[in-house]
């Protein structure tokens, strides 16, 4: 079995899904169950006794095999995410967290310090802790030392449907990773994540590009198997890749002729 | 017998060395080396970083069954004193020599920890840079080191093939094998700023030990990601104690192993040593190596005005021109020779490089 | 009538209101919900016990949409 470990858990899905921006709850829970998601994604939020569909909690259990991840999302301090991850584990029970702080509501670009901050304190108090960061090789390095389970750079920026924009970053942070790397933001294909899970990733993370789908739960499947063909491929190994460097006269001439 | 640890016996970490190393038809040697010429060239320029050697001391209890210092061999014993050390370094200053290697053997009540750490004092009072090649230390001792402006330590696995290494370490403080396998993550946890790796190549199945060597320093750059690396590549050349190897590497097979490490290692330096020839060397120049030792003598002390010239090395020298001659034989490639990389004011010990015990989640075989 | 905030927003209830009062009073009881009084965590089975006083702040959570 080619499991996904984080932390304790283990997964046999390697794509998480979040669940924002779907047109109604109905359509997100068939999206959820066409993913074969078993990690999904959820925000805190003020109860609205107008909103009242909005609460996520049951329907979700509801479906079974499910583990949550709160975000931090809303969070532009680490002060802050340290303080909705706890309450978020009084909701959901779930040791897990994804750590999101951006303190720049239009661009929503992760904040590096607060980020590093917040993730080594919720690690040192036993989350499972996924920090979604730029795609900084450096910084990944310094959330794995302080015990992060993973971390999730973007392959663009959030919702924007960019792909995979940080490939030669996001293949740095692959090479030099022990912890699991998941791309997390910017994809719109089930392509795209086929070329992540074949750079190495261990899982991607998508929402946007599943709920504003022309159909969520049909993109939902294709992304399932975009990601499970990306995987199986990466552990066949790929074909190497040729340089396609040509001299224009011999380099080697000076070792003489092979013996 | 212990088992190999995992990082160490991963075979799919290294697939893609494996495969460039194996002379199929997928890759010529002309290729690799115009790709790993073309890399070499946007990650390093045209530069060539350049040391030379100064051996303190050949006084030594193991009996590596290769080395012309071994502690059986008929080799006159003896080290450089504090002032020949600085009467030493003075001479290679004057051939333009700033970057040195300090060696010594296996740890002797003679030339222990004290003598090293005093000798690495005086050394970087006259070069930018310092580093040894010498016995495995504790982190306690290589921080030592560090603070006396140690910047790198060398220690080459020799073989990974963990029978031959048994075989080969006959007696003596070098046989304990993954004492000295972990002898390079210790040293950056020390605070020393760069560790160089080889093996010594002919003593066993030189592919494997290749492949070893390279899983060797993944591991070390994942898990010391703030460190610098160097790999080296040395022959067996003929030793004092006429040791014949039982695998002989020819000039293409090592050639196809510098420019696969560089296509597979694309920040790591390259080292070469004046072991080999002035057309290898010339020739590699360029196209992969990115470090070379020069002007070396492989005698205790032989630098000096009345060095003994006739005194049996450690190994046999084959590129014996001057460091005159060398640079300007890379001059001529259209290579700049430098010995600088650093101030030396940053010579301090390196900012913490703590190695961490990789939790079961962590795992570098994926 | 006692006065506190809720989400922010002015509330009005009963003195002597528990939380678990207040969440009957709009309409949570039921759901899945995190409550916080006066940036405390409040947990499900204090909340019957655990009393408002005029100006306290208090917060009810949800899980909603979220990537």
């Amino acid at each position: 079995m080619d499991l996904l470990p984080l932390g304790s858990y283990t997964f046999s899905s390697r794509l998480i899904l979040g669940t924002g921006k779907f047109s109604d709850t109905r359509t997100m829970l068939d999206a959820v169950r066409a993913s074969g998601a078993e990690l999904v994604t959820v925000a805190l939020r003020r109860f609205n006794r107008e909103q009242m569909e909005d609460d996520l909690f049951g329907p979700l259990s509801e479906i079974g095999g499910i583990t949550l991840m709160p975000n931090t999302s809303g969070a532009s301090s680490a002060a802050e995410a340290v303080r909705a991850a706890h309450i978020a584990r009084e909701l959901s029970g779930s040791p897990f967290v994804k750590v999101e702080i951006h303190p720049n509501p239009q661009h929503l670009m992760p904040d590096p310090i607060e980020t590093f901050e917040a993730s080594k304190i919720l690690a040192s108090e036993g989350f499972i802790v996924m920090p979604y960061i730029s795609a900084d090789p450096v910084l990944a390095k310094r959330l794995e030392e302080v015990g992060c389970a993973s971390v999730m750079p973007l392959g663009s920026a959030i919702g924007s449907g960019q792909g995979l924009k940080t490939s030669g970053m996001l293949d740095l942070i692959i090479r030099e990773s022990t912890v699991p790397v998941i791309v997390d933001a910017g994809l719109r294909s089930p392509g795209e994540a086929a070329a992540a899970m074949e750079m190495g990733c261990a899982a991607v993370l998508v929402n946007s590009a599943i709920a504003a789908a022309g159909d969520p739960v049909a993109m939902a499947g294709a992304f399932s198997l975009g990601v499970v063909a990306g995987r199986r491929a990466f552990t066949a190994g790929l074909m190497p890749k040729s340089g396609h460097a040509v001299a224009t006269s011999p380099l080697t001439s000076f070792l003489g002729k092979e013996p | 017998m212990i088992a190999l640890p995992e990082w160490l016996s991963c075979t799919k970490e290294s697939a893609g060395l494996a495969s460039m190393l194996s002379s199929g038809p997928a890759y010529d040697l002309e290729s690799l080396a115009a790709e790993s010429r073309a890399i070499t060239l946007r990650r390093f320029g045209r530069t060539m970083t350049l040391y030379a050697p100064l051996y303190l001391s050949n006084h030594c209890p193991s009996g590596c069954a290769y080395c012309g210092f071994a502690s059986d061999r008929s080799s006159k014993r003896r080290r450089l004193e504090a002032d020949e050390i600085e009467r030493e370094l003075l001479s290679m200053k004057k051939l333009g020599v700033t970057d040195v290697l300090l060696l010594t053997g296996e740890r002797t009540g003679v030339a222990g920890f004290d003598y090293l750490r005093k000798s690495v004092e005086t050394a970087s009072k006259h070069m930018q840079r310092v580093s040894v090649e010498a016995f495995p230390m504790s982190v306690e001792e290589y921080r030592a080191l560090a603070g006396c402006g140690c910047t790198g330590v060398t220690i080459y696995q020799e073989t990974y093939d963990l029978r031959r290494y048994e075989e080969l370490h006959r007696w003596g403080p070098k046989k304990d094998f993954f004492h000295r396998l972990e002898t390079p993550a210790r040293a950056l946890e020390g605070g020393i700023k760069t560790v160089g790796l080889g093996v010594l190549l002919g003593l066993a199945d030189p592919l494997e030990d290749a492949l070893m060597l390279y899983r060797h320093v993944r591991h070390l750059q994942r898990t010391c990601w703030r460190a610098g690396f160097s790999v080296s590549f040395p022959r067996m050349r003929p030793q004092a104690g006429g040791y014949t190897p039982p695998f002989s590497v020819g000039d293409h097979l090592l050639a196809r192993m510098i420019f696969a490490f560089r296509i597979a290692l694309p920040d790591t330096d390259l080292v070469l040593s004046t072991r080999e020839s002035p057309a290898f060397r010339d020739g590699m120049a360029g196209l992969g190596i990115t470090r070379m030792s020069i002007a070396s003598r492989t005698t205790v002390g032989g630098y000096g005005d009345d060095a003994d010239n006739a005194e049996q090395g450690q190994f046999e020298v084959f590129d014996d021109r001057t460091a005159g001659e060398f640079c300007n034989a890379l001059r001529a490639r259209n290579i700049e020779p430098v010995f600088k990389n650093w101030e030396p004011a940053y010579n301090g010990p390196s900012s913490v490089n703590p190695v961490r015990e990789l939790q079961p989640e962590q795992r570098e075989c994926r | 009538m006692i006065t506190i905030e809720l989400n922010g927003n002015k509330q009005e209830i009963p003195p002597g209101s528990s939380v678990s009062d207040l969440l009957a009073l709009i309409g949570s009881i039921g759901k899945n919900t995190a409550v916080l009084l006066n940036e405390k965590i409040v947990r499900p089975e204090n909340r019957s016990t655990a009393f408002l006083q005029e100006g306290d702040r208090v917060e009810v959570l949800i899980f909603a949409g979220g990537g």
